[in-house]
């Protein structure tokens, strides 16, 4: 079992391993990456990273500190049916279109999570003749949609809505092409 | 130059106002307006509304993949054929040799095939038997194909007989009745790509003495 960490303020900062003592139940509630071991009295951690210890909000009703342990990429952003990725195309073929997921909503991803745009979903109406190389080509950054979790290899992406598609993408002369909607929202930033 | 609008093509490509050659290779005008840059390889870049010569190299449920000498091998659609569908597709052995054209080519995909022209009839494409395969550069695959006919294959064509299918990615397909007219017709070919037409029909006198 592990070595018996500080509790409380001190350790915060610490590498924890799984198994670690955290703290006491008690004075602890388990927070992401850790659990009450069985006996019910013990918070341990169940991931390796770092412990933090968060201090309760002065109303809260309950006032014990919430330890946590971050820092493992299981705590990254991942693809949820429904949700809006960032992505760069990296293969374009006949009917479908390899992307690499880069964002979710606004977070990057800890690690490689790989997606398919189908012919039928590159846009929503006349799919039949979509042209996949038109639409699409290696290297451009795509906002899409997650319709779900597909196959063991990728998740199926959709582009088929008026806010989806290509927002930025380089032409073969080397010339960088951007959305008029996603230079709009640079401007806004930059005369805040 | 006066004041005119000109069409670019292969291996031009204009900068603001400059025009900048892209390839090595002649520079060649079609009256009035187009120019481009012709050059000769032993590689081919496929083009879209090329007719290639391709050999099967393997069968998938959807496609065949055919070798055309291009980067990557192509797709021919098992339904890519006069009245194809999927109860009679052709089954093709690894090493046919296809007589196609070229439908779609962008360079990050693999180009894409079909034995049918644009109506959908079959032309002439399909798969060829007997005969005799070799490979030539792509200059000489384009002056084979010139109109009017090129000097060597006029020569040849007067004595002897013979069945010719030109691929513009560089490979020519040559049958006759006996085998030392094929040898004949393909080496008179081979050896013509560097010569004048007038050389080409002293070239191919003094092959069919030889013959006699």
């Amino acid at each position: 079992m592990g070595v018996m960490a500080a509790v409380g303020g001190d350790g915060d900062g610490e590498l924890v391993t799984p198994g670690e003592l955290l703290g006491d139940s008690s004075k602890m509630i388990a927070g992401r990456g850790a659990y009450v071991a069985p006996n019910g009295r013990s918070v341990r951690a169940s991931l390796t990273g770092i412990r933090r210890v968060t201090h309760p909000q002065p109303d809260a009703a309950d006032q014990r500190s919430i330890v946590e342990v971050v820092g493992h990429k299981a705590h990254g952003a991942v693809p949820q049916p429904g949700s809006v990725v960032i992505v760069r195309i990296t293969k374009v073929m006949a009917r479908t279109a390899s992307a690499d997921i880069m964002c979710v909503e606004s977070k990057a991803v800890r690690e490689k999570f790989t997606g398919i745009i189908r012919q039928q979903d590159v846009r929503a109406t006349e799919i039949d003749k979509v042209d996949m190389y038109l639409s699409f080509r290696p290297g451009d950054i795509v906002r899409a949609l997650v319709l779900s979790l597909g196959d063991a290899r990728a998740y199926y992406l959709s582009t088929a809505k008026n806010e989806l598609g290509v927002v930025s993408a380089q032409s073969i002369a080397a010339n960088h092409i951007v959305s008029r909607q996603l230079l709009t929202v640079t401007v806004i930033l930059r005369y805040c | 130059m006066s004041n005119q609008t000109i069409k670019l093509g292969a291996g031009l490509r204009q900068d603001c106002d400059t025009i900048s050659v892209m390839k090595a290779g002649t520079l060649r005008l079609s009256k009035p307006n187009k120019y481009w840059v012709e050059s000769s390889h032993k590689r081919y870049v496929p083009c879209v509304e090329d007719t290639v010569l391709g050999i099967v190299v393997d069968s998938k449920p959807d496609n065949f993949l055919v070798d055309i000498k291009a980067p990557t091998l192509a797709f021919l659609p098992v339904l890519a054929f006069e009245g194809g569908t999927r109860r009679n597709i052709p089954k093709f052995e690894v090493g046919t040799l296809l007589y196609v054209r070229v439908v779609k080519a962008n360079n990050s995909m693999n180009p894409e095939l079909s034995c049918m022209d644009d109506t959908g009839k079959a032309a002439e494409f399909g798969p060829l038997k007997d005969g005799y395969v070799f490979e030539t550069s792509t200059g000489l695959s384009r002056m084979l194909l010139s109109s009017p006919t090129c000097p060597v294959l006029e020569a040849l064509g007067k004595s002897l007989s013979y069945e010719l299918a030109v691929g513009l990615n560089g490979r020519v397909w040559v049958n006759a009745a006996s085998p030392s007219t094929v040898i004949l017709v393909s080496n008179a070919i081979i050896n013509s790509e560097f010569l004048s037409g007038v050389q080409q029909k002293i070239m191919v006198e003094k092959l069919m003495k030889r013959l006699q």
